[in-house]
Formats: C-alpha cells, structure tokens, sequence
C-alpha cells in the first residue's frame, strides 16, 4: 500500500473531464471556500439544541480517538517498515490454531482503544500474519490491555471480580473468533487491497516506508473514524433515555438492551468502564456484557473495519463477533460474579 | 483522491488538534489529561503531511501521478476540520441534562467523608455536593452554606434545576448531575444553559429515591459567572 503506483485515480471526481481535470485539491479549495461563506448558516443551525449536542459529541468521539489512532498508525509504519514477514512467522507458531492465542495474550501489550488495532492487525495480515491470528489481535488489543483493566478496576471499586470477568469474557471472544475464522473464514471475504503485500519499493529506505505506510493508514482510516463518530453522535441524541430506566432488575432484556446500547454508543474501551459503572439501576451482567461487547463490535469499529478490510468482511464479521461477544461475556459472567445477577 | 490533497488535509486536520489544544477549548471535548496525546497527535499528523509534501517537491513533478488506494474516504476528514475551524461546538449543556435519564448515581465512598472546608460558604463541586447530600450520614452538608457553579435547566412542571455533566473519558459518556433550586423568585426566568454561581443551603433529607437522588438547594444568593475555562468535572 505504501509503494506509489500507477493505477488509474479511483475516486477523484470530474476525472473524465475531457479537456482539463479537475484535481482533488481544486475540490477541497471550492469546499473550503464554500464552507467559509456559510458559516453564519452553519453556526445557526446549532442553535437547535439537539444538532449542538451531536457536534460536540462528534468532535469529542473525533478528538479522543485521534491519538489512539496515530499511535496505530505510528505502530503498523513500525511493523511495514522494520519488522520483516519472515521474522513475524518466526515468533508465531507454525499452526493457525496455535497462533491465534499467542496473538490473542499479545493484544495485551498494545495500550490503546479500538481505533488503534485496526490499522495494526491489517498491517500484521500483510506482513504475512494468518488471518485467524491477526483478526485475534484485533478483537483482544482493546479489550484486554493494562489500561483498560485498571479504569475498569477503578470504575468498579465494589466489584473487583469486574476486572477478572471482563478479561476472561474478552479474551475468550478473541480467541473463539479466531479459531472460527482459522476453521470457517475464506480469505476471499477480505478486500484484496487489504492482504496485498506491501512491497518496498528498491531505492526506498526503512524511514520512507514507515512515514509513508503511517501517512496513507492514518488518512484511510481516518476517514472511517469520522464515520463512526457521526454515527456514535446521531445515535447519542436519538436513542431514547427510556431504555435504561425500564431496566431495573430484568438480567435477559437488560444483555440485550446493553449490549446493542454498546454498538451504538461507540464509547471509547478506557472509558466505558465508567459508564457502565454508573449505570447502577441495571444488573451485573448485563453491564459485563457492556464491557465486553462496546471494544469488539460497535459502530466506529465497524465503520474502520469496512474501510481496512472491506465491506463484505465487516458485514460477516461483526455480528458473528457481536453474537460471540455476548455469549463470552454471559458465560464470564456466571463463572466469575456467580451467576445471572 | 490525489497525495497532494491528502496532504493539504492532514495539515488541516492536525493544525486544528494543535488550536483546540493551544486555546483550550479541547476542554470542551475531552478531559485534561488528554492534552499531551492531543498535542502530539496534531504534531505527528502535520510532520506525515508535512515530510510527505517534502518529499513529493524534491522529487519533481512525478507526485501527481500518484494516487492511493484510499478511496473517497478520506474527503470525510474533511468534517472535523470544518467542525473545529468553522462552528467550534460548545461545551455539553443543558440539552444532555434533559436528554439522560442516567444521573450520576452516587457510590457511597468506603470511607467516610472528609469535613467540609472551613469558611462561610465553601465552593463544592456538584458531584461532591451530591454525593454527600445522598450518602453521607453525619450530615455533613446539613446547615451549612456552600457555593455551586453549574448551568440552568428547566425541566418539566416549572422545576429549575442546576446542572452539570461529569465525564470520565470524553464528551461522549457524560453524565449529568443536578441540584434542584428553589427558594428563591424568578428562578423560574433565568435562561437555560446560563452559569450561574448559586450560594444556598441543601434541604436535608431530599436526596431520596423518589426524587431519584437529586437533592435540593434552598438559594439565598445568585449570580451570573462565564462560562468556566473546565466545563466539566471528572
């Protein structure tokens, strides 16, 4: 992906003008000119209360992502750029069914939210990682890292069986996903461009390849992170406060309010801790379910998983994930908080 | 869409991380704490596009051959940037008071509570306030007078409330906590979302289950603030 081509321009618009093309950059100048002269009708439109909630909760989704998701660029422009396919198939264990834990336990050294692994788990595919373990890594980074365990910790100072819970039912997500996709999944549900291989180009340095692998991960995936956050925005304005007060003491509807509240909410995995927290009126469970489910599926993730993988992956993967992620999370929740309380 | 258009984004988009952090209004969107991320993000952001703008001069007019697989995906970027530049939303307010039906269900602290600071009328954050007016048994907020800096919301049957958003992350997972006002004519009139610093008195014993833990101020003073520099309390 980082190597220059010479591939006919996918998206730029208007590229069939016969006599002169007009480029992208002369698009972004009229948008931005257009933008500058309705700025008076921008700003009015916010004083609709509910439009001036969805903004900011766009731009603070947009705005708390945006370091995570340069550190995975910043991590997958390492990987392209120094660490060498062969060395990768050195570490891992020869068999897909073996690899997928290993690369499960190493999601714990990544100290990010969803935003950072996508980048880094598809860099891993092309470095020639199976998919079985990458898609592990993927599901595993966010969910199961220090960070997380310990705002979860500190979230639940009540419940310190939480944290145990939390870890087993995330974990065992990643790896039943993995093992899933190791027996089930064909490699032809995964864009081609996203398990092209990057070749480095000759005459290109490590240093190239790293700044140019992060620029292009970072503008890509970046797009589809402003996906998720107006979706996340729209929904938090939309979904009805109703939902949580109906909740009081039902475990079954409350797993399933909860975790389809944790798609939609999209809320960043070292956060979501806190939310569920305060969230007393419903039962542990479902809160479990919460937790486990918000950093495997939800809207953001699935919009960057469309853009890094395609979107005949992202509508296969995340509901089976978002199926699996329940199930684990119910099933933590039993053996680890005894039973559906 | 071309490099070099990726480039003049990525510019913009890390020019606009830098600006909400130097003039502080990423406060309105995150916590504290981020600022350092923030900051390094938005330098990380403008170093890429700017080697990579470097990189296409030195090697001549080669570069707008160039296109990436990238799709139409990244015109999106283009949203925050306009977002940030252009409207620059305000803090969370009353609108997300109204709209939550969580508030900010108080833990009762394993130990107890520390005594109010000295003074006539000590200046509690809302969440404190609360916290205390719900769980605290020795009444530690009871007869005294304390100063509270929230905005206005109205809610249903001419209740006026003072409200304030706690985030644990960002702007995203707020919630709301509230104190309802009352003692006071024309609380009624004040505009919603408008800081006001309320001095006044808890009602003791209204922070109960039917009021859903939202207790009471009986105001003997008020007046109008800015809006805070941290809108939030964490």
């Amino acid at each position: 992906m980082a190597a220059p081509t010479t591939e006919p321009p996918a998206g730029s618009p208007a590229s069939s003008a016969p006599w002169r093309r007009i480029t992208s950059l002369e698009v972004l100048c009229a948008v931005l000119v257009l933008a500058l002269l309705a700025q008076a009708a921008l700003i009015q439109v916010l004083d609709i209360p509910a439009v001036r909630t969805g903004a900011t909760v766009f731009v603070a989704v947009c705005v708390q992502a945006m370091p995570f998701l340069v550190l995975g660029v910043l991590v997958s422009g390492l990987i392209a750029a120094f660490v060498s396919p062969l060395a990768l198939r050195r570490v891992l264990p020869a068999t897909t069914a073996a690899a997928v834990p290993v690369a499960g336990f190493a999601g714990m050294a990544l100290p990010g939210c969803e935003c950072a692994s996508v980048p880094v788990s598809r860099r891993l595919m092309q470095q020639g990682v199976p998919p079985a373990a990458a898609l592990a890594f993927l599901l595993a980074a966010p969910a199961v890292n220090p960070v997380v365990l310990v705002a979860t910790a500190v979230a639940f100072p009540d419940e310190p069986r939480m944290v145990a819970a939390r870890f087993l039912g995330s974990m065992a997500t990643a790896l039943v996903m993995g093992w899933l996709w190791a027996r089930f999944g064909r490699p032809e549900w995964i864009a081609q461009r996203a398990l092209r291989q990057a070749e480095r180009p000759p005459g290109h340095s490590a240093w190239v390849v790293f700044t140019d692998t992060a620029r292009h991960d970072l503008v890509s995936s970046g797009g589809f992170l402003v996906v998720g956050g107006l979706t996340a925005a729209a929904l938090n304005v939309l979904v009805p406060a109703s939902w949580m007060a109906s909740l009081a003491g039902q475990v079954l509807l409350g797993i399933f309010v909860m975790a389809l509240l944790a798609v939609v909410l999209a809320l960043c995995s070292e956060a979501d801790a806190f939310v569920a927290a305060s969230l007393s009126a419903v039962p542990l469970v479902p809160r479990l379910v919460f937790l486990v489910v918000g950093p495997a599926v939800d809207i953001k993730l699935i919009a960057l998983q469309a853009g890094a993988f395609g979107r005949g992956f992202a509508s296969r993967f995340a509901p089976v994930t978002f199926v699996v992620a329940v199930g684990c999370a119910v099933l933590a929740g039993v053996l680890v908080l005894g039973g559906l309380r | 869409m071309k490099r070099e258009t990726q480039n003049v984004l990525l510019l913009l988009l890390g020019g606009a991380l830098c600006k909400i952090a130097w003039n502080g209004s990423y406060l309105r969107y995150v916590k504290p704490s981020v600022l350092p991320f923030l900051v390094a993000a938005g330098a990380v952001i403008l170093a890429l596009g700017l080697i990579s703008i470097g990189r296409d001069v030195l090697a001549g007019r080669s570069a707008p051959d160039q296109h990436d697989h990238a799709g139409r995906s990244p015109w999106l970027l283009v949203l925050p940037v306009l977002a940030i530049f252009l409207v620059a939303p305000p803090a969370l307010g009353a609108d997300t008071v109204s709209r939550s039906a969580r508030t900010l269900a108080p833990r009762q602290p394993a130990i107890g509570f520390p005594a109010l600071p000295a003074g006539p009328a000590p200046a509690l954050p809302m969440s404190d306030f609360v916290t205390r007016a719900v769980w605290d048994d020795a009444g530690s907020v009871n007869g005294r007078q304390v100063r509270l800096i929230g905005f206005i919301v109205h809610g249903s049957q001419d209740i006026t409330y003072l409200g304030r958003l706690v985030i644990s992350c960002c702007a995203a997972d707020a919630t709301p906590v509230k104190v309802r006002l009352e003692g006071r004519r024309g609380l009624e009139y004040l505009p919603q979302d408008s800081w006001y610093e309320m001095r006044g008195q808890v009602v003791p014993g209204s922070a109960r289950p039917d009021t859903r833990f939202t207790p009471t101020l009986t105001v003997s003073d008020l007046h109008p603030i800015p809006i805070p520099r941290e809108p939030y309390e964490y």
